[in-house]
């Protein structure tokens, strides 16, 4: 069976990120899709959304979806993600 | 060409290549900033170490400074350092964080004693028998193009695995990097002119390399950021 590599906190931050990013033109996003979609157990997801909430990357209210300050975070993320792939970097 | 329009080439190039690397820098600290891990880390540092090379390589052009031949030394182990970096980021980039901690920790420690020894042999008398500068700098260079060609391969795979015409610049940067060493251990053993316009071309040409994917990543990328597409 082959093994899913674990994620580091950085790299589920940057999924959910993402996630929550293309969802934002629905006009609900459901929890359940974005747990599916990070594989994370839905009580963690919870967890993970009130921290991104706390560093002001997301809003839970009044509807869940990124902050502007997410939106950037994002960017930048995927920009370094995109330059270590370039540079023939390996991040898992 | 004489002589002295050699060492002044040289020392232009030099002096270019050490500009380059230090805006280099700027970039390579991003992966390791960004994660925090510390396998990134040589990154930076590798081109901090080439960035002090080539500026150590254009002062030794003033040969009336009385440690000219201390100045080439550490550029000469300055650059085999950042060699070392660069080939040891690479090994451990594809591993699992958690897992490389103890083999990273050994080399980092290997690596900053070997810099220590290193630079206090050069400076401190009363200093070893060193075997000449050129039987030194060979021997570097051939250091050199093993770190190099191990890391060009490295590259090459990756983007083997998932072709991708932006993935390619950078194998093809190493490996300009592989053929300059080559290209200046030519001109050590024959004195071969083109070898050592060749090298300089070629380092020139993969510096540049380097800052023209760096730069369209961070500022000048025709794509979105962030990406639309979820895979």
């Amino acid at each position: 069976m082959k093994r899913i590599p674990r994620r580091d906190k950085l790299k589920i931050y940057g999924d959910i990120l993402r996630i929550l990013y293309s969802e934002a033109r629905e006009e609900k996003i459901v929890l359940t899709r974005v747990q599916l979609k990070t594989n994370v157990p839905f009580d963690r997801l919870k967890i993970y959304l009130t921290e991104l909430e706390d560093l002001g990357l997301i809003q839970q209210e009044p509807k869940l979806g990124l902050t502007e300050k997410g939106k950037q975070y994002l960017a930048d993320y995927e920009k370094v993600l995109d330059f270590m792939k370039r540079m023939g970097l390996t991040y898992s | 060409m004489d002589i002295l329009t050699l060492n002044l080439l040289d020392a232009l190039l030099d002096a270019f290549s050490a500009a380059v690397c230090a805006a280099l820098v700027w970039f390579m600290i991003k992966p390791y900033r960004f994660t925090g891990e510390r396998r990134y880390v040589g990154l930076p540092l590798a081109f901090s170490f080439l960035t002090a090379s080539y500026i150590l390589g254009f002062v030794s052009y003033f040969e009336s400074i009385p440690t000219v031949d201390v100045i080439r030394w550490l550029s000469l182990f300055s650059q085999s350092y950042a060699f070392a970096f660069l080939a040891v980021t690479y090994y451990f980039s594809n591993k699992q964080e958690e897992k490389i901690q103890l083999p990273l920790n050994i080399f980092y420690a290997a690596i900053l004693s070997a810099i220590a020894i290193s630079y206090i042999v050069i400076f401190v008398p009363p200093s070893f028998a060193w075997p000449d500068f050129k039987t030194g700098d060979d021997y570097m260079r051939a250091f050199n193009i093993i770190c190099l060609s191990y890391v060009a391969i490295h590259t090459l795979r990756s983007h083997a695995s998932k072709p991708d015409a932006k993935t390619i610049w950078i194998p093809l940067s190493y490996i300009l990097f592989d053929f300059t060493q080559y290209s200046f251990l030519i001109w050590s053993l024959d004195s071969s002119f083109s070898a050592f316009v060749g090298a300089h071309f070629l380092r020139i040409a993969g510096l540049l390399i380097f800052l023209y994917v760096a730069y369209q990543t961070f500022y000048k990328s025709k794509e979105e950021y962030p990406k639309k597409v979820i895979e």
